[in-house]
């Protein structure tokens, strides 16, 4: 075996370099795969599945908290359903108390109305009596005045006219 | 005069009128197949550019689709290179 | 200095009448190649240590974003997911491959072992027989071969002749624009040896050898999802 070395030509030189450099690029594919490709593709699908598995528990975690949250969200809206059927009922009872105690106080006022009214009649017919009285009184009054008196028309009639007007305005202080 | 171009002419052997062809072949065939790949390396960038200006959030697609139609109407001027390469230093 | 333009150095290694010719310059490069990729593998690997648990640290990041670029950019051109699954490894190899041999040019005494051929067309050529087992083993012996008769039988030479201009055109072109750029800094840096050759160097060498590894793997992958899919 002996190595010597010549010139050669740019194209015309088709030669074992041909093969040489498929079996060089073949042991490179190799070397690359084995040390750099297989690896890291290995890696990078290990990372995307973790990636992966993170996001799906984050989501069911996600889904959970939702689900926790429309928990929450029906809790409360039950406690405040409650809460306003509470202040209903007690609203109604309020009402309820306050309607009888103005039916009470209606009918005490009726009562005491009523009772005015009987007192009110009663101090009438009192009054009229006693007005009845002072009539007689009156009438005898007048009856005496015009006995004592000189008769004499024109007095008469002035007399029975002052005392008209004294009925008259005696009776209308009764009225009044 | 003619003497002495004669002698020149004597002097010129088949050899050199070959190696004056090749050169000249060489160059014409460098020159004429170059204006191929040009009009159409230009035509592709042109109708890139184009594409570019109206969609420019394609860039990268267009970019890469006109360097690849380029590399591919390249090859005739490649060819010419290959046989004037040939030429000048193989036949 | 242009005199050895296009020259090459070629090691012969005959073992009794077995002669073996090999680029050992490009053999080289190609093994500096590796062992940059290997090392980088290595780094990276270092952030897939910690648990999955901690913060990503630095190393790990840097690892992401990487894979995400592929995935993003190449890989997302599969017709399926399982198959970009699959091919994975292939793909992004090929791309940090070509991608690393294009940007090694812009080191002085370095070169790319993409600007020679045999590497280029090998690259294509196993793209092209990947992407035919792959169809093979997907589809069957019978509609595998149906495909080529489609949609006619007479379309079959037609169709061979274009399924085999893929790999043709696939190694040529990489091969051609490295090869091109390196010989016009060659040229240009014998005409003018100041400044410009520096931004030549980072035109030719950073620009369009990632545009050029990109269309690599890209034409794989593309490639491959004609062969499974038609």
């Amino acid at each position: 075996m002996d190595l010597t070395l010549e010139l050669g030509k740019v194209i015309r030189s088709i030669n074992w370099t041909f093969i040489f450099t498929l079996l060089n690029f073949a042991l490179l594919v190799y070397l690359m795969k084995r040390i750099l490709f297989k690896p890291a593709l290995a890696y990078i699908d290990r990372r995307r599945e973790q990636i992966a598995s993170r996001m799906e528990a984050a989501r069911k975690s996600e889904a959970t908290a939702t689900a926790l949250v429309a928990q929450r969200e029906e809790e409360l809206k039950a406690t405040h359903e409650q809460a306003r059927r509470t202040i209903d009922d007690a609203t109604a009872r309020a009402e309820r108390i306050v309607s009888a105690a103005t039916g009470d106080a209606k009918k005490e006022a009726e009562r005491i109305l009523a009772a005015a009214r009987r007192r009110i009649a009663q101090e009438r017919t009192q009054m009229e009596a006693d007005l009845r009285r002072a009539y007689a009184e009156i009438a005898v009054l007048g009856a005496a005045r015009v006995l004592d008196r000189e008769i004499r028309i024109e007095d008469h009639q002035r007399l029975l006219d002052t005392l008209i007007d004294e009925i008259d305005e005696q009776a209308l202080m009764v009225k009044r | 005069m003619l003497e002495e171009a004669q002698g020149v002419v004597a002097q010129i052997s088949g050899e050199d009128i070959a190696a004056a062809a090749r050169y000249l072949a060489a160059g014409l065939c460098m020159g004429i197949g170059a204006i191929g790949p040009g009009i159409g390396q230009g035509i592709a960038a042109a109708h890139a550019l184009d594409g570019i200006a109206r969609q420019p959030e394609m860039e990268g697609a267009l970019f890469r689709t006109m360097i690849i139609g380029q590399a591919v109407a390249e090859s005739t001027g490649i060819y010419s290179l290959v046989v004037a390469i040939v030429l000048l230093f193989v036949v | 200095m242009l005199d050895h333009l296009g020259e090459k150095l070629i090691a012969r290694v005959s073992i009794g009448d077995f002669v073996v010719r090999f680029d050992l310059i490009t053999i080289i490069m190609s093994w500096i190649v590796i062992a940059i990729l290997v090392g980088l593998a290595f780094y990276l690997r270092r952030g897939l240590r910690q648990n999955i648990e901690e913060k990503p640290n630095r190393i790990q990041a840097v690892l992401d974003a990487l894979i995400d670029v592929l995935q993003e950019q190449l890989l997302s051109n599969f017709i399926s997911t399982s198959l970009a699954r699959r091919m994975f490894p292939f793909i992004s190899t090929l791309f940090l491959f070509v991608l690393v041999s294009n940007w090694l040019s812009v080191i002085p005494y370095l070169q790319s072992p993409t600007q020679n051929l045999n590497v280029t067309a090998s690259l294509a050529l196993l793209v092209f027989f990947t992407s035919h087992l792959l169809a093979l083993r997907r589809k069957g012996g019978r509609r595998f071969l149906k495909g080529f008769i489609e949609p006619y039988p007479f379309m079959l030479p037609i169709n061979l002749v274009s399924e085999l201009a893929k790999p043709v055109s696939h190694g040529f072109r990489l091969f051609g624009n490295i090869f091109g750029g390196t010989l016009l800094i060659t040229v240009v840096s014998a005409m003018i040896p100041l400044v410009l050759p520096v931004g030549l160097t980072i035109f030719f060498g950073l620009f369009i050898g990632l545009i050029q590894a990109f269309v690599f793997a890209v034409l794989a992958v593309a490639y491959i999802n004609l062969a499974v899919e038609s």
